[in-house]
């Protein structure tokens, strides 16, 4: 449902990566704005299908959070 | 529990192989049309550490079989669930995969981490897997099938999951390269 916004933030974020955060310059987030666009669809899908939930209780539950170290 | 282990090396370098892995799965990999959709959750870079972390959600399509379905309660649809790293003082990918779908039933914990090959460190990159596999519930017989039955299925699309990895690796070095060299040409990225 989210495809195009989808598109245009994993475009930004490829470009992003490989042209300056590979390269030590990653420090600012050129691709923020799409990203918001993009997760505010997604976030709307995923709640409509159910599947908010189950993220929800997996992220705190799951040993994947181990290497958070203090992000959230 | 069951753990599975493999492991393989890619002629290609890290820093190709870390954009690759952003890239695995789209029409370019034949061998993953059992992923439906791959979804960015949440991404933040750790100001002190330059790490990049991202959250993902994967949506695959449902492929076990019927019985298993049944166990699970298992709709068309699956998911999973991958907290990555990329550190790239220590040039090192790190993912971290849970399935979402039928945790309470069974638990596939799967870990990935990419990082230079010690034999050749500029050209070569190494891919280490292992996966937790541990099936709950009271009846014996039936969690050893479910955990053997996930093993063997685990190695076949490891497998496929490296055939399918090669193309992709192919396609975005390819496309990495063009941009060194056009320096600004933006890349097709069709899906």
């Amino acid at each position: 449902e989210c495809s195009e916004k989808k598109e245009r933030y994993d475009t930004c974020f490829i470009k992003w990566y490989s042209e300056k955060y590979l390269r030590g310059e990653g420090s600012t987030d050129e691709c923020a704005e799409l990203f918001k666009e993009y997760k505010s669809c997604l976030n709307a899908a995923l709640k409509q299908k159910g599947i908010h939930n189950m993220i929800e209780e997996a992220r705190k539950t799951s040993p994947n959070n181990n290497n958070v170290k203090g992000l959230k | 529990m069951k753990v599975f282990e493999s492991s393989c090396v890619f002629e290609y370098p890290w820093a190709n192989v870390s954009i690759a892995n952003w890239r695995k799965y789209g029409a370019w990999n034949t061998q993953s049309t059992h992923v439906v959709a791959v979804d960015t959750l949440n991404r933040s870079v750790d100001p002190s550490t330059g790490i990049l972390r991202t959250e993902r959600l994967i949506t695959c399509k449902q492929n076990a079989p019927r019985w298993l379905m049944k166990i699970v309660g298992g709709t068309e649809e699956s998911y999973v669930r991958e907290v990555s790293e990329v550190d790239p003082q220590q040039q090192t990918v790190t993912l971290r995969s849970m399935n979402l779908t039928g945790s309470n039933i069974i638990s596939v914990q799967e870990t990935v981490v990419y990082s230079p090959d010690p034999s050749s460190p500029e050209t070569r990159t190494r891919f280490q897997q292992d996966a937790q596999i541990t099936a709950y519930g009271a009846f014996s017989r039936i969690c050893a099938a479910i955990e053997d039955w996930s093993v063997e299925r685990f190695g076949q699309n490891a497998r496929k999951g490296r055939v399918g990895f090669e193309a992709v690796l192919e396609m975005s070095s390819k496309a990495f390269r063009d941009m060194k060299d056009g320096g600004g040409r933006s890349e097709e990225i069709s899906a």
